[in-house]
């Protein structure tokens, strides 16, 4: 910032030709044959590993029309719950009849909850929440500080890079 | 092969420049090739080969640099203008004709590279940018995602610093 001008324009003007002036450096031997081993493991990899743009064209058609039909199959049963037709709804509920007991327990769960939420004054639930706010900050302070002394410091934590 | 053998020092040294570390250039210079070679057709018969390779260089290079700066930058660069003035090295003199006077290519590129690892990461990213890559202060701006006024800054110190740490190891005579 103090800089001249003149000066600033040299430095800049030298240092450009030097670091141009530099040559490449060398590769180490070993490039070569990482990026050939990693080439012949790609090309050894079955079709389903690779990308999609690598899949057989028929196998990338009939993944697409597979996708087409499930997209289409579950907007048509959404239209078709909208319109009333719960046949369908009726049949999933009963092959999920070993799941009722969990749902009794998230719906007993839930009720304590409103049970709760009507006992206890909205006022206590809001400190609740700002108290669980404000420990939340002061913990996210408290890591910054000890990262920022701990860890950004070479003095104390040594240099890491 | 003989088309990675005439890349492969310069992709390899665009990465070592930018990372300032030898294992993470040659694993970025590795990702570099496979993305050549999906685009080896094109590519193998290209005039500007060379430059689409030394731009994705450039571009995994820095994608690879900002993921890493964005897992430590919440807590070690809260401002975008934050610079540690620990690192501002005092100002120089020096005239064209006393840097590396008597060393031979190889020499100079082995000291300059040495003094560029020395650099803080966000000084050494913004000067090889400037530098090496032709990239003009906006665009670095936009690449790194910092304010224009950092930029300007970090590469100023950057020289600033370089010249000093090549003064210092006697590379750079007195100036005048």
């Amino acid at each position: 910032m103090n800089e001249q001008p003149e000066t600033k324009d040299l430095a800049e003007q030298c240092l450009n030709h030097v670091l141009r002036e530099l040559p490449l450096r060398r590769a180490p031997a070993t490039l070569e044959s990482r990026v050939l081993k990693e080439l012949k493991r790609g090309a050894d990899l079955p079709w389903w590993r690779r990308g999609f743009g690598s899949w057989p064209f028929s196998v990338r058609a009939a993944f697409v029309a597979g996708c087409g039909a499930i997209i289409g199959s579950t907007l048509l049963e959404g239209s078709w719950a909208i319109a009333g037709v719960r046949v369908l709804n009726e049949a999933v509920i009963q092959s999920m009849s070993w799941m009722h007991p969990a749902v009794a327990a998230v719906t007993s769960a839930g009720q304590f909850a409103a049970l709760l939420e009507r006992v206890i004054p909205s006022t206590w639930l809001y400190g609740v929440i700002v108290a669980g706010a404000l420990l939340y900050a002061a913990l996210f302070g408290l890591g910054a500080a000890a990262y920022r002394t701990l860890y950004l410091q070479p003095s104390i934590a040594g240099d890491r890079r | 092969m003989t088309f990675m053998r005439a890349y492969q020092d310069m992709v390899f040294s665009t990465a070592a420049r930018l990372t300032g570390n030898d294992s993470q250039a040659e694993d970025i210079a590795q990702e570099v090739f496979m993305r050549a070679f999906q685009q080896f057709a094109h590519l193998r018969t290209s005039p500007t080969a060379g430059g689409w390779l030394k731009t994705v260089a450039t571009n995994l290079t820095l994608n690879y640099l900002m993921r890493y700066r964005k897992r430590r930058r919440l807590f070690s660069e809260l401002s975008d203008d934050a610079v540690d003035e620990s690192t501002v090295a005092p100002q120089i003199e020096w005239a064209q004709d006393t840097v590396f006077a008597g060393l031979s290519a190889e020499q100079r590129r082995l000291l300059v590279d040495d003094a560029l690892r020395q650099l803080p990461p966000h000084q050494r990213i913004a000067l090889v940018l400037y530098h090496f890559e032709d990239l003009s202060y906006q665009e670095i701006a936009e690449k790194l995602q910092v304010s224009l006024t950092k930029v300007k800054t970090d590469i100023r110190r950057a020289r600033a610093a370089l010249l000093h740490l090549l003064q210092s190891s006697g590379l750079v005579r007195e100036c005048l």
